[in-house]
């Protein structure tokens, strides 16, 4: 666990510094030194443009890791909407909001999310917000239930009775302990997010290039995989280090809520 | 996956080495229809089957098929009437049989004509059959074809061929399954199976109007793999044995290999940057496009970029064609002078080193298709260079169903695109002031009622030698304007068996499979 | 979909025969000219009859394309979802028995990659170690044409299947060790074992029973899932099934068949689920009550 944090840690803060600790801007293209593997100058290479694979890794960090995290944001803040007025409400709101989830449950995310994608033609920030529609319902489900058991034990009833409005009841009393379980299902939408991306590149319909992000770089390495493999490598692991990470993170939170009860 | 491996590890067991009874090819896509006339975008597996009156060689020269000779002014084959129509007669080579056994007639031209023309099928194309007002058939090996005005492709009319009439007399041709997944045709080979989603398989006529001993390989079985990386690694590791039209960023991956030899042929298409001068007005000065040209090192990039595998381009039509001129204007690398082109021209770089005018920055989109990587990085590498003259060009990526559209409605401000010339050297859809979208392909949207004028004279001219000095101007006009800056030839990449004989490559669209009669593995 | 730039007749545009007026008349000839909400009630009205049109590709109806590749979609889930169970009931079941030791050690770090891994990357790596490097395997599709041996189509079956149980098994084991875990721990396992009862009865008999169901529902709702969507995997070892007929309609803008797959796959996932629950009565009985 303190290892996927100071590799989390280490990422984002590479991610963060990128332009100063890239030793060439990510599209500087040189026509001379393409497709040079790994060396003293170029630590992870050159690639089909002469652009150093390194900075692109770096600056790719920076997309990857905005795009899973933001669309976690937003997978969790509709979930928890949508969940939340779920398990609070009860009832027949309850029954058509789950019926409804679990609706979107039963279409496959991926070729869906590849059929807006070809429609909308996304930008990035639009992309984070599609990823993030694609993932609300895991958290949702995961709201309603805490609330519902909330609800159930009384916690609501004694609060309401004390006099508290419902948003108050809302935000200082389910919210605050539904917190580690909405945790740990966000620490999963992160880590969905950032494959998602990768996946929607690796077809083309993720984040175009000239912009670097792991999964299109990905998408372009495929093309030369058995000549120049240093170049599917390199974001490979990286994909495959941060998802890690993440999951680890998250499955830390969860066996630490589950030792608790 | 142990009990796999446990399989596999008896050798490498998986690859069928190429004979001449079964050669497989690695195929890029699934055709819709094996019909010629409903879709043209792929022939490789109809050219197989289904044989027109000419087609093309591999010096993209009109040679007669099921016709005898190719009709023309000098052999009496072509009548320019006085009403200022034309009639053609083809003569029918005897004893040509369909694979059912009935005989080709000329009574089979003229079916083709009137299904073409009806309104009850939809081919994709009715181009120069609409000109077609009818079809006298005097006896069963010759047809006479007559036009209402003088059409100089009239040679490559039928080099699809024919329908049969007596299977599809009176049919609706569009639902007529049988024929458009097992077509009717004299060619070498028929088909024998087609398994959705994975191949075709053809299987040699016994009696092919060539003679006994043709065709020399027993079967032929195009394999569906629509991913690149897919299709090479099969030709790699044997389990396909021929692949047409190799991506160039992939020639280094098979150059080496002992069992494959790469063929090169000079291709009848050209990559280009459109300009689209009614999107974007400052394209349609005359300087800023000459500056654009002479911004881009266009030898650099073939020579990196595309391996040197391709020529540079510096027009519309190609060195394979007859009507090719060298006798043009060309632009080398020079970006001082495309900063003087842009500075005379009134742009001057701004604050942050882009150019502006009258408070307009210099700075538009360039698309181009997505999933190509040589085309993705040209258009990267474009972007630079523009970008060291004070030209900011942001590229942007379509898909290729998006793109299509996208030009054919003209909604873009520069593309990084191609196109396949036809083999006639008709240029009027390109460049004449009146085709721009819908009604044709001038997507520049360039105007110049000279060349307008050429290119019209040019399609009803059917004597070669004036055509051709018609057509010089027109190159030289197009050169001296710029309309698109032409960057490179699409030279083709064949992938097949070393032990492959007889290979003749072919520029055009009739693809690698039209002598596949005498291909043979030794 | 209409909405998207392209759409099943800009492929015809690459063709430089192809003139305006042609396009026109196939546009009126495919009724892609009437309004838009006019062709999506024709569709779904035909649709529920069991109609589902003909694809625009290639004039055939949408049934016979989509019926023609469930075998093969039908065939790699079968084998991926039997490995990917084979392989994750016994490590979970391990993993929770043996907890903290170092085969739950060695499993957690495994699965933990197996969650995380990109499923197309996995492909390409074994493509090119097993195919292109070392030759063992067929790079992809589903038999080598004109071979009809059993040997053949397992070769081929291999590395797809392999990606897919890989990345199955992961998420399914580590979820089967937690519920296992949390039953292990009830009061009435330990009093079982109190009682002197073998403790792989205990775990055979009792707590497997209770952990099972939440797995069951795991297993179909991803088989559901699979069905429809094994795209990358499919698209990456060109395997003729679903997946990689929905990319090729994407490509080709054909709306008909991308419809019909949507819903096909929610009603897929809906019958399942179904399936699920009845399975799960059927294990663990105090659910039914």
């Amino acid at each position: 666990m303190r290892l996927a944090a100071v590799v989390l840690a280490c990422l984002i803060a590479a991610a963060a510094a990128a332009p100063v600790v890239a030793p060439y801007a990510p599209d500087r293209i040189d026509l001379s030194i393409r497709r040079e593997p790994p060396s003293a100058t170029h630590w992870f290479g050159t690639d089909e443009l002469g652009r150093d694979v390194f900075a692109r890794v770096l600056y790719g960090a920076r997309v990857s890791l905005a795009v899973g995290l933001l669309s976690a944001v937003v997978a969790g803040a509709s979930g928890i909407a949508i969940g939340g007025v779920a398990g609070y409400a009860g009832g027949a709101v309850d029954a058509v909001l789950m019926r409804a989830t679990d609706g979107f449950l039963s279409v496959p995310r991926l070729p869906l999310l590849m059929i807006a994608a070809v429609v909308l033609q996304p930008s990035v920030p639009l992309l984070i917000v599609l990823i993030g529609l694609a993932g609300w319902m895991e958290t949702a489900r995961v709201v309603r239930a805490e609330f519902g058991a909330m609800r159930e034990l009384g916690f609501v009833e004694s609060a309401r009775a004390a006099g508290a409005g419902h948003v108050r009841v809302l935000t200082h009393h389910l919210l605050p302990n539904a917190a580690p379980a909405v945790a740990v299902s966000l620490t999963l939408a992160v880590a969905r997010g950032i494959l998602l991306e990768s996946a929607l590149s690796f077809f083309g319909v993720g984040v175009q290039p000239p912009q670097a992000s792991w999964g299109n770089m990905l998408y372009q390495a495929q093309a030369t995989l058995a000549t120049e493999p240093w170049l599917a490598i390199a974001p490979g692991v990286f994909i495959v280090m941060t998802t890690v990470a993440v999951n680890v993170a998250g499955d830390h939170l969860a066996s630490r809520r589950s030792s608790e009860r | 996956m142990l009990a796999g491996a446990f399989a596999g590890c008896r050798g490498r067991a998986t690859a069928v080495p190429p004979s001449n009874d079964l050669l497989i090819v690695g195929y890029d896509r699934e055709p819709d229809t094996l019909n010629r006339f409903s879709t043209h975008i792929l022939e490789d597996i109809q050219t197989c089957v289904v044989e027109g009156l000419t087609t093309t060689d591999e010096q993209m020269r009109v040679v007669p098929l099921l016709a005898t000779d190719v009709p023309t002014i000098e052999n009496g084959g072509v009548r320019l009437r006085a009403d200022g129509g034309m009639d053609v007669t083809w003569k029918l080579r005897p004893g040509v049989t369909w694979h059912d056994g009935k005989p080709f007639t000329s009574a089979d031209v003229q079916f083709t004509v009137d299904a073409i023309n009806s309104p009850r099928y939809n081919p994709e194309s009715t181009d120069g059959f609409d000109r077609i007002t009818s079809v006298d058939t005097p006896d069963p090996l010759t047809a006479v074809v007559h036009y209402k005005e003088i059409y100089a492709p009239y040679d490559i009319q039928f080099i699809r061929g024919a329908l049969p009439k007596h299977v599809l007399e009176g049919r609706d041709i569009d639902r007529a399954q049988d024929y458009n997944r097992n077509p009717l045709g004299t060619g070498p080979y028929r088909v024998v199976e087609w398994k959705a989603g994975e191949y075709i398989l053809l299987e040699r006529v016994p009696h092919y109007w060539r003679g006994d001993q043709y065709p020399k390989i027993r079967r032929l079985l195009f394999k569906f793999i629509p991913n690149t990386n897919t299709r090479i690694n099969q030709l790699k590791s044997g389990e396909v044995h021929v692949v047409a039209l190799v991506p160039w960023d992939k020639y280094r991956e098979i150059s080496g290999l002992p069992s494959i030899v790469v063929a090169k042929t000079p291709g009848n298409a050209y990559e280009h940057v459109t300009l689209n001068e009614k999107q974007f007005p400052p394209f349609a000065d005359v300087r800023v496009r000459r500056a654009l040209i002479s911004a881009l090192d266009r030898q650099l990039f073939v020579r990196t970029i595309l391996d040197g595998l391709a020529p540079v381009a510096d027009g519309p039509i190609q060195p394979v064609s007859w009507a090719f001129s060298n006798r043009i204007i060309r632009y080398p690398f020079d970006p001082a002078k495309a900063r003087a082109l842009l500075d005379e021209a009134g742009w001057k770089p701004g604050a942050d080193g882009i150019r502006e005018k009258a408070g307009k920055r210099l700075a538009f989109t360039i698309i181009t298709q997505a999933g190509y990587a040589i085309r993705e990085d040209m258009a990267q590498a474009i972007e630079r260079e523009w970008r060291d003259v004070g030209v900011d060009a942001s590229v942007a990526l379509q898909d290729g169903t998006a793109i299509s559209s996208i030009w054919f409605e003209g909604r873009f401000d520069a593309m990084l695109h191609w196109w396949q010339m036809p083999s006639d050297p008709e240029l009027t859809t390109f460049f004449a002031a009146d085709r721009t979208p819908p009604a044709g392909r001038n997507i520049n949207y360039f105007r110049d009622d000279e060349l307008t004028r050429l290119l019209y004279a040019s399609d009803r001219t059917v004597d070669r030698t004036t055509r051709r000095a018609m057509l010089e101007r027109a190159q030289a006009i197009i050169s001296e304007a710029v309309p698109e800056i032409p960057l490179y030839n699409v030279t083709r990449l064949d992938a097949m068996p070393a032990g492959l004989a007889n290979f003749k490559g072919n520029p055009t669209n009739t693809g690698i499979f039209w002598n596949v009669h005498e291909w043979e593995i030794k | 979909m209409h909405a998207a730039p392209g759409g099943p007749l800009a492929i015809y545009l690459t063709n430089p025969n192809v003139r305006p007026e042609d396009i026109e008349r196939l546009r009126r000839a495919l009724g892609l000219d009437r309004p838009l909400w006019q062709q999506y009630w024709s569709w779904l009205a035909g649709f529920l009859r069991g109609d589902w049109g003909y694809s625009f590709s290639d004039g055939r109806t949408v049934a016979s394309r989509i019926l023609e590749r469930v075998p093969a979609t039908l065939e790699l889930v079968g084998v991926s979802l039997a490995c990917a169970v084979a392989l994750a009931v016994p490590v979970g079941i391990w993993s929770a028995v043996r907890r903290g030791r170092w085969f739950d050690r060695a499993a957690t770090i495994a699965s933990m990659g197996g969650i995380s891994l990109p499923a197309f990357w996995l492909g390409l790596l074994l493509q090119v170690v097993f195919a292109i490097g070392l030759g063992w395997l067929p790079s992809s599709g589903r038999a080598t044409p004109g071979l009809n041996d059993f040997a053949d189509h397992l070769r081929h079956l291999v590395m797809p299947a392999s990606v897919l149980a890989v990345v199955l098994a992961s998420g399914w084991s580590r979820y089967l060790r937690g519920s296992m875990i949390d039953a292990l721990r009830q009061p009435f396992v330990v009093a079982t074992q109190a009682r002197g009862v073998p403790p792989a009865r205990v775990v055979l008999r009792h707590v497997l029973r209770n952990a099972l169901g939440p797995l069951v529902a795991m297993v179909t709702v991803d088989a559901a899932l699979l069905v429809s969507g094994a795209v990358v995997t499919e698209s990456v070892f060109a395997w003729p099934g679903l997946g990689s007929l929905f990319t090729e309609a994407l490509a080709r803008r054909d709306y008909t068949v991308l419809m019909a797959l949507l819903m096909l796959s929610s009603a897929a996932v809906i019958l399942f689920n179904i399936a699920a629950d009845v399975v799960h009565a059927a294990i663990d009985p105090r659910v039914a009550a």
